[in-house]
């Protein structure tokens, strides 16, 4: 303690005090949450009495069989949705990566979809899969000439389960698209176009070139899309609160038994659950590739 | 750009040059697509929305500005316009207040243990929203500050104050030493050289994160949702999310969502610089 305190001393404590009250906005709030969330996660409430500590509340919840759908749907809308998210951003930065005309222009125009605020991408998604009257319906029922026909009756989205929780996905991964793409394109400028020529030059063709240069070297930012998008896929509240009403996923879950049961207590519960979701993916996927790492240069 | 030379030298046939114009023309399509949609819906008359069956066209069949006329004659929407602008303007006075000496301190001074003062500064925001969305509303139904305009400011600020720190922080670093130097050389204090040397070279930086800032609590619609619900005070992004909820028409839908959406777009592009630098950094090593 002591000794801390002298270091800071001798960085002058009269400086520094600017720093006091966003630091103590921000931590204050920091303890607010993680206070409250544990507090309310910890209280059961039964006929105007409070009981804390119990687990009454978390076993309610995990015990809860719309929770377990709501935890099962939000973990394939993580594992479906992640890879999705690394492939178009690849697809977009592998676009940018080459030099045309129009290059700027273009990577200016693929930023526009972070720019869109996600509840308006939503209100779009909401019109344009409109039953049965929608632009999609209309175009895969085979009503354009341009395009050909793939369905004889129009679907329903938002009322099935797989179609409404798949365009919060579209949605979700459009929004996020330039993130993806601006990361892996920063990756892809990383690589030292000698490596790429060295390779040619010892013979490797295009794919050995992709597969044995260009690949590993992408992993660092491959990883990092990896990482931040799972968490993003965890956490998604908006596309399928606006989309998929009907079939909660845990953000939207978390919504319902707040402001529809008043539960204020169960919400908190869920809030927390989600949390160590993402603190378990967040571990696991870091080990993995740690194992990885360490697999591949011992061999 | 030698990277770039290279690639192109790669022998390029016919067909992959098809192959690739036609992942230019997707990639595009896929971007723009829905935007252009977004527009054609806000400009459509009702009989390009209700076409009894009949396809709905790719251009209105009568183009109208009639839901953007609509709307400002609405005394009810301008009166969300107007709640949406003040909290944001409130939002990026505060968050300026509180994040700008913060940045000063964290972008000019050795502080000890920087890095993990910046994690712990941060850490609140590595929560998902909808998780700390409930504990902040519980905090502010007990002490009265729900469906209030200072609730929302204060957690709109607690979103933003973040991004200011940094965002000011790299600004700040970013003036050389010397001129600190010198001007103390000479006999000015801090309070001086704060305010007639750093502050007024940081300027882009900090104008870039106040709209930054404006932006994000403009288009916020978890917080202001929980927090103002769908009661007296209403923002633009609750005004559509309670529009949404009456199936109105899709052209009036459009039209809000191309009213709250245009200066996302507009200033997003301008800061296109700060705003790529904040996603990239740190993320690739």
């Amino acid at each position: 303690m002591s000794e801390a305190w002298q270091k800071v001393k001798r960085f002058k404590i009269h400086e520094v005090w600017p720093l006091l009250p966003a630091a103590v906005y921000l931590v204050g709030f920091l303890v607010i949450v993680g206070a409250y969330l544990v507090g309310l996660s910890l209280s059961f409430e039964k006929n105007g009495v409070t009981v804390f500590p119990t687990l009454r509340t978390v076993a309610a919840v995990v015990s809860n069989t719309e929770f377990r759908h709501a935890l099962l749907d939000t973990a394939l809308f993580v594992i479906v949705g992640t890879p999705l998210e690394l492939a178009v951003g690849l697809f977009l930065a592998l676009v940018l990566y080459q030099q045309f005309r129009f290059r700027n222009f273009v990577r200016s125009l693929f930023l526009v979809p972070l720019a869109v605020p996600a509840l308006v991408t939503a209100t779009l998604l909401f019109i344009l899969f409109d039953y049965p009257g929608g632009h999609v319906n209309f175009l895969l029922t085979g009503k354009y000439a341009f395009f050909p026909a793939i369905l004889h009756a129009p679907v329903n989205w938002r009322g099935s389960e797989v179609f409404a929780l798949g365009i919060s996905m579209i949605g979700k991964v459009w929004r996020d698209m330039p993130i993806s793409m601006l990361i892996l394109l920063s990756g892809l400028n990383a690589i030292d176009p000698e490596l790429f020529d060295a390779a040619r030059t010892m013979g490797a063709g295009l794919r050995t070139r992709i597969w044995r240069v260009v690949l590993p070297l992408m992993i660092p930012s491959m990883s990092a899309v990896i990482l931040l998008r799972s968490i993003e896929m965890w956490k998604e509240f908006i596309f399928p609160f606006i989309l998929a009403g009907k079939y909660p996923l845990l953000g939207t879950l978390i919504e319902s038994m707040y402001n529809d049961w008043g539960n204020s207590n169960g919400a908190s519960a869920v809030a927390a659950i989600l949390v160590l979701c993402i603190v378990v993916t967040t571990l696991l996927f870091l080990s993995i590739m740690e194992f990885l790492r360490r697999k591949l240069v011992r061999t | 750009m030698s990277t770039i030379a290279r690639v192109k030298s790669l022998p390029v046939e016919g067909l992959k040059k098809a192959l690739w114009v036609a992942s230019i023309a997707a990639a595009v399509l896929l971007v723009a697509g829905p935007v252009y949609m977004l527009f054609k819906y806000s400009i459509s008359d009702s009989t390009s929305i209700n076409t009894g069956g009949a396809p709905i066209p790719l251009w209105p069949y009568h183009p109208t500005f009639r839901c953007f006329t609509y709307l400002f004659s609405d005394s009810q929407f301008f009166g969300v316009i107007t709640n949406s602008f003040v909290i944001a303007a409130c939002t990026v006075g505060m968050s300026m207040l509180l994040g700008v000496p913060a940045a000063y301190v964290l972008g000019r001074f050795r502080v000890p243990g920087r890095r993990l003062l910046l994690l712990g500064l941060i850490s609140v925001r590595l929560f998902p929203d909808i998780a700390s969305v409930i504990p902040i509303t519980e905090f502010f139904i007990r002490f009265k500050l729900q469906n209030t305009y200072t609730g929302v400011i204060l957690a709109h600020t607690l979103l933003a104050l973040p991004y200011v720190i940094f965002i000011g922080m790299s600004a700040f670093e970013a003036i050389p030493d010397d001129l600190e130097q010198q001007a103390r050389v000479m006999g000015a204090n801090g309070f001086s050289v704060f305010f007639r040397i750093l502050l007024p070279l940081s300027i882009p930086g900090l104008v870039a994160a106040a709209i930054y800032t404006f932006l994000l609590s403009w288009d916020e619609f978890i917080f202001a949702y929980f927090i103002l619900g769908l009661g007296k005070i209403s923002t633009l992004t609750l005004f559509l999310k309670q529009k949404l909820a009456f199936s109105p028409p899709q052209n009036l839908l459009a039209a809000i969502s191309v009213l709250l959406s245009l200066p996302v777009i507009v200033f997003s592009l301008m800061l296109q610089k700060y705003m790529t630098a904040g996603i990239t950094t740190g993320s690739v090593k």
